[in-house]
């Protein structure tokens, strides 16, 4: 299974590398792939690399379904 | 929230693989959020969960949806499917490859971002795709490929890459292979229908967990295919298979189709299809009631390769690893050659000597 996160960026750091806040869980990864990034803006983010950036309403509306199937599976994404 | 990574622990004995554990994990329960929903809003869930191989699930869900329906979608519709899919194993070939693999840096971060950005036109007319495979050979070959399905330039990120994969860093036992293909997709949506969740969870076939992806792919045409595939042999069929992909992209020659895309008629309001993704073989079996989704359950590719008896497994036990951290360095990378796009948490841990 390959879920891809949405997660926004809260602070950039030096050498492409950045802060992310996943549902509020902050995580430190690579974004060498992307250019012109800013804090504020939603990126998907898959093993420790921000792969493309994406709309602020399609990454809250996927981080409600994640939220839907974690209740209903309680620890897929927890 | 965690990211859905996969546990596996390497167990030594010396500097002997003793065994090797993989955790189960748990899946999106869809079979539960999709039962009742109408076809119509599925669509639109399964491309934002599933963001990294949308159009294989998409074309899965689809291609089942018209064979529990009894219907053939039109030669054309059917061609545009393989084409997403086939565009999405290149993308998804191509980011494995290099995204998170490669120290990127500098011109090798710039190549590796030209490569993403000119994937993500592949899904466009000829014209627009042959101009984004232009780019990506550009890409490829700054670099360090040299254009050739498994040549890379002397000196170059590729080439340290590879070449720090050959050695004597893992020593492989040479194991007997199996591998799924097209032949098994009966069995395997019969066995999904029969017993949902407890199948798809850990899957074999009479007992055996067949592996399932790149080197899987490259055994169809290679039936003598080696007994012992470490991560270098691995990672240059992969490399073949970016290029025949290309070539296939850039010419529309649809000869190598086949199996692609299979759908399979299970009955009144019951269907299944099978697609071969970047991981390998992912299936769906939908059962409709009108216009509603009365059960779905899907079967990744990932549950054959990181199966507890599986592929890994198998490949792993018994291997003797180099000292330091090059012999560590070997398993990650094995590791990863089996599919590129999940996100695997690797330990060690000693359990006494041999």
């Amino acid at each position: 299974m390959c879920l891809a996160i949405p997660a926004e960026v809260t602070r950039l750091l030096p050498d492409d590398t950045a802060v992310v806040s996943i549902d509020g869980v902050s995580k430190e990864i690579s974004v060498a792939l992307i250019e012109n990034l800013a804090v504020g803006d939603y990126v998907i983010i898959h093993v420790g690399y921000a792969l493309t950036k994406i709309d602020p309403e399609e990454a809250r509306r996927t981080l409600e379904l994640l939220r839907e199937l974690s209740t209903e599976g309680q620890g897929v994404v927890q | 929230m965690s990211l859905a990574l996969i546990d596996v622990t390497v167990l030594l004995a010396g500097s002997t693989i003793a065994d090797v554990a993989i955790l189960p994990r748990s899946r999106p329960p869809l079979a539960r959020l999709f039962a009742g929903k109408p076809v119509s809003s599925l669509r639109s869930v399964l491309l934002r969960l599933f963001s990294l191989c949308s159009a294989a699930h998409e074309v899965a869900f689809l291609s089942a949806f018209d064979a529990a329906r009894n219907e053939t979608a039109p030669p054309e519709v059917r061609k545009a499917r393989i084409d997403a899919v086939i565009a999405e194993r290149l993308t998804e070939l191509l980011r494995g490859f290099f995204v998170g693999r490669l120290t990127l840096g500098g011109s090798s971060a710039a190549a590796v971002r030209a490569l993403m950005r000119a994937t993500t036109v592949l899904g466009g007319g000829i014209a627009e795709r042959r101009e984004a495979v232009l780019q990506i050979r550009e890409a490829l070959t700054a670099l360090g490929g040299a254009g050739g399905a498994q040549q890379t330039w002397p000196g170059s990120v590729l080439a340290a890459h590879l070449s720090g994969l050959d050695g004597d860093a893992l020593l492989l036992p040479a194991v007997e292979q199996s591998f799924l293909t097209a032949a098994d997709d009966l069995d395997v949506v019969l066995r999904l229908l029969a017993d949902g969740p407890a199948f798809s969870d850990a899957p074999d076939l009479d007992g055996q967990i067949p592996e399932t992806g790149v080197w899987a792919r490259q055994a169809w045409h290679a039936p003598a295919s080696p007994l012992v595939a470490g991560p270098a042999d691995r990672l240059k069929a992969r490399s073949a298979e970016v290029a025949l992909l290309c070539t296939r992209l850039e010419t529309d020659e649809t000869a190598a189709d086949v199996g692609v895309v299979a759908s399979y008629w299970l009955g009144p309001g019951r269907g299944a299809a099978a697609v071969e993704c970047a991981r390998g073989r992912l299936y769906h079996v939908v059962e409709i009631d009108g216009d509603r989704i009365a059960r779905f359950e899907f079967l990744a590719p990932t549950e054959w390769n990181f199966h507890a008896r599986g592929p890994i497994v198998r490949s792993l036990r018994g291997s003797a690893l180099g000292p330091g951290r090059q012999g560590r360095d070997a398993v990650r990378a094995l590791v990863d050659c089996f599919d590129p796009c999940v996100g695997v948490s690797l330990g060690f841990r000693e359990v006494g000597h041999a």
